[in-house]
């Protein structure tokens, strides 16, 4: 069960290289391979996880531009997909007799803590490019008695979002680990293909919460989110007016929580 | 039992208070969860033009509610794994 965590495969320099970035150099280069390959061989597949993500996005993010937050959800929605499933590859031989094991990389916490770390920077990019800084510093602190209350708050869930992502791979890939140990035959395939079910979700709900924090960074006065809730919205119709540019300048303190 | 010394004890304690933690971790989120499911079929069976909205929230609540069962599971990895308490009564080992 130690081989289980995550191991120092070599150092360079006296940094500790683990197996979990090795693994996520190596899915790096399939994921741009696959993006490649398709993008010759079948483009129409590579459009259908793009309307999928702008689904995802548009639910989320309605009224604000998709395509400004576009790609950075859609590459955070790859990388976490093929972060959580990379563990279903085999084990393979390196010269020299030593094994270079293939695990998951979101099953080192550093990796998860990466993640939330970006999307906690770019919560405020976002929300400082829509509102400007002063605009937007003067909403975070509408309430100057609620501050620490907020800070709290955006700490907290960026902890959670890690925390999240990690303890479901690592829980699921334990139960894999453990029916293997027991017996190795056909039977831990059921087990891998719920592994493979929970990773895909994470990725999903790991982009929906990313959408869902940058959209309470764009938050304006004005448009609480009972009025958003309230709007027609029919699943899986995109009204036109979506794609409507919003008017940045318009930003007065004073949000409408 | 009657040469038990003390790593034998808190060996005992971890694993009886995991048990009971994961137990509990893992059936309270388990039981909210459930009820949040339920409402939102019974939602999405009143109206199913808001099917596509309530699915994406039920997943995001669900995921936010599931993060406590999670945690349980964390505090209880550390506990097993890399238990503080042992390690200041057997150090280094």
């Amino acid at each position: 069960m130690d081989r289980f965590f995550p191991q120092v495969v070599f150092s360079i320099f006296g940094i500790e290289v683990r197996d979990t970035v090795v693994s996520t150099w190596l899915m790096m280069m399939i994921v741009i391979a696959l993006a490649i390959v398709i993008r010759r061989r079948r483009p129409t597949l590579l459009e259908m996880l793009l309307d999928f993500v702008v689904d995802l996005i548009s639910d989320l993010l309605g009224g604000y531009r998709i395509e400004r937050y576009l790609p950075f959800l859609g590459s955070l929605a790859v990388f976490v997909a093929f972060a959580n499933i990379l563990s279903i590859l085999p084990t393979i031989p390196l010269p020299g007799g030593t094994m270079l094991p293939i695990v998951a990389p979101s099953r080192d916490i550093n990796t998860p803590i990466a993640l939330a770390v970006v999307v906690f920077f770019s919560v405020h990019y976002y929300g400082m490019r829509q509102q400007g800084v002063l605009g937007y510093l003067k909403n975070l602190a509408s309430p100057i008695f609620l501050l620490p209350l907020e800070i709290v708050g955006q700490i907290s869930r960026t902890v959670s979002l890690a925390i999240r992502l990690f303890g479901n791979v690592l829980s699921t890939e334990l139960i894999v680990a453990v029916v293997f140990m027991l017996i190795p035959l056909i039977v831990p395939l059921p087990v891998i293909g719920l592994n493979l079910f929970t990773g895909l979700l994470q990725a999903y709900i790991f982009t929906a919460l990313a959408a869902v924090y940058i959209s309470t960074g764009l938050e304006e006065p004005g448009e609480s989110g009972i009025e958003k809730a309230a709007q027609p919205d029919s699943a899986g119709s995109r009204p036109p007016d979506r794609a409507a540019p919003v008017d940045a300048g318009s930003v007065t303190p004073g949000r409408v929580r | 039992m009657t040469d038990m010394d003390s790593g034998t004890l808190i060996t005992l304690v971890t694993i009886i208070g995991s048990t009971l933690g994961i137990v509990l971790g893992a059936l309270t989120p388990a039981i909210v969860e459930g009820r949040a499911v339920l409402k939102a079929l019974e939602g999405m069976t009143r109206q199913p033009e808001a099917a596509g909205d309530l699915r994406t929230t039920l997943l995001i609540s669900m995921a936010l509610l599931e993060s406590t069962a999670i945690y349980v599971l964390l505090v209880i990895l550390v506990l097993i794994f890399a238990n503080p308490v042992i390690d200041r009564f057997f150090p280094g080992g």
